[in-house]
């Protein structure tokens, strides 16, 4: 049986799709059947992060409405076995997501799939109470930053109360926080929240602390996930965060400012 | 039943407020003296007296009995309306009544006495020092356990409120009576919600946004930052919230 994993912030800009698709493809790396399901109707962008979108044909809109099956509307990917898209429709809008129709689609790839994905939009209307309402777990997308911790707050108030879970009263959706542009130099200068200020506020259980990357942005523009480029600093936390969500203990990286190497600081080494 | 259920279809609705209001403290309870006075003020300042609502407030009177209703008819013909009593002794309180006045208890001093009467009003069988009394007094506390997040409000509408957790910024907790806080409070604190003034404040780590107290109110910019951070108590004492460090 599939597990329902939404990645939400509230706050846009914060990595949600970026997250989304660095786990999706991490869990598929991993031998997992993985979907990641774009919910951000009318600003599609997980397509591009995956680097997919010259094969989008049918979306999850069409699927909703009865025009296209789920398996002609699902994209598979490229570069990695086990790992399917479903992409959002750029021509609709929100109000074309239905429950009815949102619940039908996860029940079919529950029967197929190990871990579902659903890549929220921003905000806290309809298409993001939408892609966390079935969720078993969520992962809480943040910056070290007052305004993404308090929408990330407000999301985890609205987790434990508009969500399928809680409306049943069954066990509760499991919160995980990921801290995604972490910059341990700016933490250090106090341009930024440190790690402690965030778990202190949001008081739930860190899943991952991305630090802030070139090879993010490289990786969106290329289409390629930056869970494949495993020099980086950022594929590595990442691939670190997708075992922590399979259960493994992984002691925490790229928090601390690293002492540069002689011969890094002779070369003016820059962080990839 | 929450007092502030969907008002749509409802002939009112109530709310706390804390409307400006004239104090006249009495240090004498002789009508005549009263009257001579009140003449003297009128001349001086005339426009204060426009049917200016007043609370007599007897409470350094040390006299059982007063003449209630010689005092209104004084303030009135001086274009004062007394609406309500404060303090006084339960005659005082029972001829109040009669005359279709409010009454309030009195502002008492010291902590010990404040509690007492908090612990009065909401729960009249209250015996202090009683493990079992104590008990009883729960059933109008409301418990939540956990953060209180952004976006949310914990409201207890007949008593006191208790969060094990903290309060988060953009989130709001109101009561009745008291609000305790065994967190961060980072969010709204509104305390003696339907005018308790005698409702308290209490937190581990103060951080709020706004504290109030029956509708006297304080904002972070307002708070003293050296008290940010610290555990803290805060009451409503001489006309203002005052915050103390809990030690």
């Amino acid at each position: 049986m599939a597990k329902i994993i939404v990645v939400t912030s509230g706050k846009g800009g914060v990595g949600k799709t970026t997250s989304a698709a660095a786990i999706s493809t991490g869990l598929a790396l991993r031998g997992k059947k993985t979907v990641v399901i774009d919910f951000d109707v009318g600003l599609r962008n997980l397509d591009l992060i995956m680097g997919c979108e010259r094969r989008v044909v049918y979306d999850l809109v069409n699927v909703i409405q009865g025009e296209a099956g789920l398996n002609q509307a699902l994209i598979r990917d490229k570069r990695v076995e086990n790992l399917f898209i479903l992409p959002a429709s750029q021509t609709r809008d929100k109000d074309a997501l239905t429950k009815e129709g949102v619940e039908q689609i996860l029940e079919q790839l529950k029967e197929d799939f190990d871990f579902i994905l659903c890549d929220s939009p921003a905000g806290i209307e309809r298409g993001a109470q939408l892609a966390m309402y079935f969720a078993d777990e969520a992962i809480v997308v943040t910056n070290p930053e007052v305004s993404s911790v308090r929408d990330s707050d407000r999301i985890l108030g609205l987790l434990g109360s508009k969500t399928r879970r809680a409306e049943q009263s069954l066990e509760p959706v499991k919160e995980h926080l990921l801290i995604t542009r972490y910059n341990p130099f700016r933490v250090t200068s106090g341009d930024m929240l440190t790690l402690d200020d965030i778990r202190e506020i949001l008081a739930i259980d860190l899943l991952g602390l991305i630090p802030e990357s070139e090879a993010v942005l490289r990786a969106s523009n290329q289409g390629v996930p930056v869970t494949h480029d495993a020099s980086s600093d950022a594929g590595q936390a990442y691939t670190d965060t997708v075992s922590r969500l399979l259960g493994e203990e992984m002691p925490l990286r790229f928090h601390e400012v690293q002492r540069k190497g002689l011969l890094s600081r002779m070369f003016g080494g820059s962080r990839r | 039943m929450s007092l502030n259920a969907d008002s749509a279809d409802m002939a009112f609705t109530f709310k706390g407020g804390m409307l400006p209001m004239t104090v006249m403290e009495l240090s004498s309870a002789d009508p005549e003296l009263i009257r001579r006075q009140l003449a003297g003020k009128l001349s001086q300042s005339p426009a204060f007296f426009q049917h200016t609502p007043v609370v007599l407030s007897v409470e350094k009177l040390d006299e059982p009995h007063l003449a209630l209703e010689r005092i209104c008819a004084v303030c009135r013909d001086h274009k004062l309306l007394p609406v309500a009593v404060r303090g006084g002794a339960e005659p005082v309180r029972q001829s109040a009544w009669a005359l279709g006045l409010g009454w309030f208890a009195p502002v008492e001093e010291g902590r010990a006495r404040i509690l007492e009467s908090v612990s009065r009003m909401i729960e009249p069988e209250v015996v202090a020092d009683e493990p079992e009394a104590q008990e009883g007094a729960s059933v109008t506390t409301r418990l939540f356990r956990g953060t209180v997040r952004s976006g949310q409000q914990v409201n207890a509408a007949e008593g006191d409120l208790v969060v094990i957790g903290a309060v988060n910024a953009g989130a709001e907790v109101l009561a009745a009576g008291s609000i305790h806080v065994y967190g961060a409070l980072r969010g709204r604190a509104l305390a003696g919600i339907h005018g308790n003034t005698h409702a308290g404040i209490y937190c581990r780590e103060l951080e709020a946004e706004l504290l109030s107290v029956a509708g006297n109110y304080k904002r972070l910019e307002d708070i003293d930052s050296q008290l940010l951070g610290r555990a803290v108590e805060i009451h409503f004492i001489k006309e203002q919230l005052e915050i103390k460090p809990l030690t």
